[in-house]
């Protein structure tokens, strides 16, 4: 069970600190002690699962499905390549224009999509998703179907270079920072208060005075500006796009970080589901004709026996030996006393 | 444009349309009596278009007799898909679960549902096309345009599927408590009638009515284990134009979009689904419920 | 004082008249009480009020402005706070979230202040704190605030619902059914819960079944039969009006 937020000691809060800062500092220090270039690999793109996962749950958070987290991801990659290879722009000029413009059209979009709030919701979201891939798979001056090769890594700022993975991590990652203190901040303001309202019960929180429909809108215009960044690093770092990459199982993939970790953590659910999703089928790789199949019985066994995903039922099963451990004082208190 | 090419267009229309129609109506009855949002449903589909394969091309059967069996065996795959994963999640549900959450953690299930029937029918059948001889491959002529039989029928076919589900909603006890359970579960529990065999059913029935749609259009098309995927993300945005919980919704749209779909691949090619779903954007601007929808939910 | 006006209020439903012209004050600060058997519209014209469905045709006048066909968020900024009939909580949150999360409304710091939790924004956060602690004292649930709100036994799941509106700091609270389901304790501790609510200057307009609650409690009772306002006035009045008992009792009468 949560407890209210005043009712967290200093020395819980003290704690948790200490955990933060330990976390973050084995996070710098990470790159310095594996030498595999392909472990680097599958590091970086597990930060930018996270990423994606965290969008995920931003929206869940206001009661939102969204089966279209590549949606933007694919907007952001793809047009900052344009803006970089294409318009000749420094990387540093098209991330913040990125921003703006995937800003723009996600407010556009969002606000015809989060009117349908629910299944509507869910089935728009997957359609814009594989829309946007089509449109790209159409659209000859992004390449098309094949893509586009040699998009440059971000150009170096002063003497710090981004060239290679190692440098390219510490951006990612600071990146990753910033989403979780921002998003943090958020969830725990009156905006996440109210987010948790409206998926709790839309009509008494409308009844308090919360517009639902401006409160979902945000959500989704800053998740989707946040993939759209996500998507945007991934270009840079990977350094081909096609538009096969962002196809509705990314979107897929994507909730499963959120549902694995578990559901009603927002920031550490996704980290935990999409450091998991990206090792462990680089290992069941040996077996790839029945990878997806493994896959899916996982999947099924998660939502059938674990709904709460990793954290939710290490919280649980606390908790249940905690209650268990207050059932039998009372017991025994109650065995002293002789009543009942 | 010239008659002919237009009755052509018109009847292809109205085959793709009919398609989708049974898809929609068969997901519509499983997401508004059950609550989920079944995304293995193009797969169960593709399963209906195998086992039509199965019996009409190995065994030789009569193609009537093999559609019925493969509506069939298609309720019999949902009733166990339902009964091995949703009845265990839905019990997991109380009065106080959000909705947002049982709709995540049902439509997450029916995604493992379909990652496992899609690799399992690519390892049992293989990738290779498996082409169906048409049982009528007579060729028509109307007003000196050549028409396939064979569209003709799929086209009745699916009109009399409609006809028999229509009868079976509406005028049967089973129907109507079918559609009461989509309105009110509780009301239904309490006057007695056990609502799990309920659920069971809407299940099984959706499920029929996927295989039906693959098993009728076998014949036209070649079975692939990839047909399943292509065709759920057309069916997602017919339930979506037609508006959730509207059966004449439901039929407009697949028709709206069948139209559209057919003849806006003749004269744009590629970008045909792009401006399908522009329209979709502009239908939900103005009608937030879908075409013939009640108010969004 | 006049704070809510209803004026000739009708509302249809696929052809089913379920208000007809309906019309009557509700002063402040009193408690009106809303009677009628089932089927009276007393639900449908509570939707109304608070912004769920809105009137066909007639006008809904609070403080002076008119707010039929405003959405539901709006009328509940403008002043006005409910609890429905069936439990409706933030019911996977704790008692004291459910009570801190209708303070919604009533924050004076900017929301960018909240997010970067400026010291100003600090400040409000332990006021409000306070204030909900101090609601949840007023509707004795102080004991269960670490508690799941779905946990919670009926009664005090509607003794919650009363606090979280209280947190919304409203002149108008719509009651719907506050006590039905309680035992007579129960029900005589949430009537004088009530009555100390209007002391502190809230209005209420009350729907309940439980006649003996609503008698001793209103000040003013409007009846309403089948869409139509029978009568309206105090509850001395209302109990020996021969066409509320007709009414309630039309049939076994005829």
């Amino acid at each position: 069970m949560k407890l209210p937020n005043n009712g967290a000691n200093h020395k819980t809060n003290r704690y948790k600190l200490l955990a933060i800062i330990i976390a973050v500092a084995a996070l710098v220090v990470l790159p310095f002690c594996i030498e595999s270039g392909y472990i680097k690999h599958l590091i970086i793109m597990a930060c930018i699962g996270t990423i994606l996962g965290m969008t995920f749950s931003m929206l869940y958070s206001a009661g939102l499905i969204t089966l279209g987290a590549a949606a933007f991801y694919a907007v952001g990659a793809y047009t900052s390549t344009v803006l970089v290879m294409y318009a000749g722009l420094s990387f540093w000029v098209a991330l913040p224009l990125t921003v703006m413009i995937s800003a723009i059209m996600a407010l556009g979009f969002g606000a015809l999509f989060v009117r349908n709030a629910g299944v509507a919701f869910v089935i728009i979201s997957l359609i814009f998703a594989q829309v946007i891939v089509i449109a790209i798979g159409q659209a000859e001056f992004l390449g098309g179907w094949g893509g586009i090769i040699g998009i440059p890594r971000p150009d170096s700022l002063g003497p710090v270079e981004f060239a290679t993975k190692h440098d390219f991590y510490y951006l990612i990652l600071a990146f990753l920072l910033l989403v979780v203190v921002v998003y943090t901040a958020l969830y725990s303001s009156r905006i996440g208060r109210a987010w948790r309202a409206i998926k709790l019960s839309p009509n008494l929180a409308g009844t308090l005075g919360i517009n639902a429909y401006r409160y979902r809108l945000l959500a989704y215009v800053i998740g989707s500006t946040t993939a759209a960044v996500a998507g945007c690093f991934y270009a840079h770092y990977f350094q081909n796009i096609t538009p096969g990459a962002f196809s509705g199982w990314l979107s897929i993939y994507v909730q499963l970080y959120a549902v694995l970790g578990g559901l009603e953590f927002y920031i550490l659910g996704p980290a935990i589901g999409a450091v998991i999703m990206t090792f462990v089928p680089e290992y069941l790789r040996v077996v790839k004709e029945i990878e997806p199949i493994i896959t899916g019985i996982l999947l099924l066994i998660i939502i059938l026996f674990f709904p709460g995903g990793i954290l939710g039922t290490i919280r649980n099963s606390a908790n249940v030996s905690f209650e268990g451990f207050d059932a039998r004082v009372k017991k025994i208190k109650a065995s002293l006393t002789g009543k009942r | 444009m010239s008659l002919g090419l237009f009755i052509q267009l018109l009847v292809n229309a109205l085959t793709i349309g009919s398609i989708y129609i049974l898809m929609v109506l068969g997901l519509d009855i499983i997401l508004r009596g059950t609550k989920i949002l079944n995304f293995a449903h193009g797969q169960l589909y593709m399963l209906g278009a195998y086992v039509l394969f199965l019996f009409f091309q190995t065994l030789h059967l009569n193609f009537a007799l093999s559609l019925v069996l493969s509506g069939a065996s298609l309720a019999l795959i949902g009733a166990l898909s339902y009964l091995g994963i949703f009845a265990v999640l839905s019990r997991r549900f109380t009065v106080s679960t959000t909705f947002s959450y049982i709709l995540l953690l049902s439509a997450m299930a029916s995604v493992g549902l379909m990652m496992i029937l899609q690799q399992g029918t690519l390892l049992v059948f293989g990738t290779q096309e498996r082409g169906i001889q048409s049982p009528l491959p007579q060729i028509i002529d109307v007003f000196n345009v050549r028409i396939s039989l064979m569209r003709l029928i799929i086209i009745f076919l699916s009109l009399l599927i409609c006809i028999c589900l229509y009868l079976l909603m509406y005028k049967t006890t089973f129907g109507k408590i079918l559609r009461a359970v989509s309105y009110d579960p509780e009301a239904v529990t309490l006057q007695g009638i056990n609502t799990s065999w309920v659920f069971v059913s809407c299940f099984a029935l959706g499920s029929a009515l996927a295989g039906l749609a693959g098993g009728i259009i076998a014949p036209l098309f070649s079975v692939t284990p990839s047909m399943g995927q292509n065709i759920i993300f057309m069916s997602f945005l017919v339930l979506l134009v037609g508006g959730i919980g509207s059966y004449r919704g439901t039929i407009a749209g697949g028709l709206l979009v069948g139209l559209l779909l057919s003849f806006g691949f003749q004269f744009m090619g590629g970008i045909a689904e792009l401006f399908v779903f522009m329209l979709v954007i502009i239908i939900l601007v103005f009608r937030p419920g879908g075409l013939l929808g009640e108010a969004a939910e | 004082m006049v704070l809510l006006k209803i004026r000739n209020v009708t509302k249809i439903f696929g052809g089913l008249i379920a208000l007809r012209d309906v019309s009557f004050d509700v002063n402040k600060p009193e408690i009106l009480g809303l009677i009628g058997p089932n089927g009276a519209g007393k639900s449908t014209l509570f939707n109304i009020i608070s912004g769920f469905h809105s009137a066909d045709k007639g006008k809904i006048i609070f403080k002076d402005e008119e707010i039929n066909g405003l959405r539901v968020d709006q009328i509940a900024s403008s002043g006005i706070g409910r609890i429905f009939q069936e439990p409706t909580l933030f019911m996977q949150e704790s008692v004291f979230e459910n009570v801190f999360s209708g303070f919604h409304r009533r924050y004076r710091e900017p929301v960018w202040k909240a997010v970067f939790y400026t010291s100003g924004a600090r400040e409000e956060e332990v006021t409000k704190k306070k204030r909900a602690l101090e609601i949840l004292e007023f509707m004795d649930l102080i004991s269960a605030r670490d508690e799941l709100a779905a946990n919670l036994p009926h009664g005090r799941q509607r003794a919650l619902a009363i606090a979280i509106a209280l947190a919304s700091e409203p002149d108008l609270l719509l009651l719907d059914e506050p006590v039905t389901g309680m035992n007579p304790s129960e029900t005589m501790a949430m009537i004088e819960k009530i009555r100390r609510i209007r002391e502190t200057g809230i209005t209420v307009l009350i729907v309940e079944h439980d006649m003996r609650a609503i008698m001793s409690l209103c000040d003013r009772i409007v009846v309403l039969s089948l869409g139509i306002k029978l009568v309206e006035g105090p509850p001395d009045k209302i109990k020996e009006d021969e066409r509320v008992i007709e009414a309630y009792l039309g049939k076994q009468v005829v």
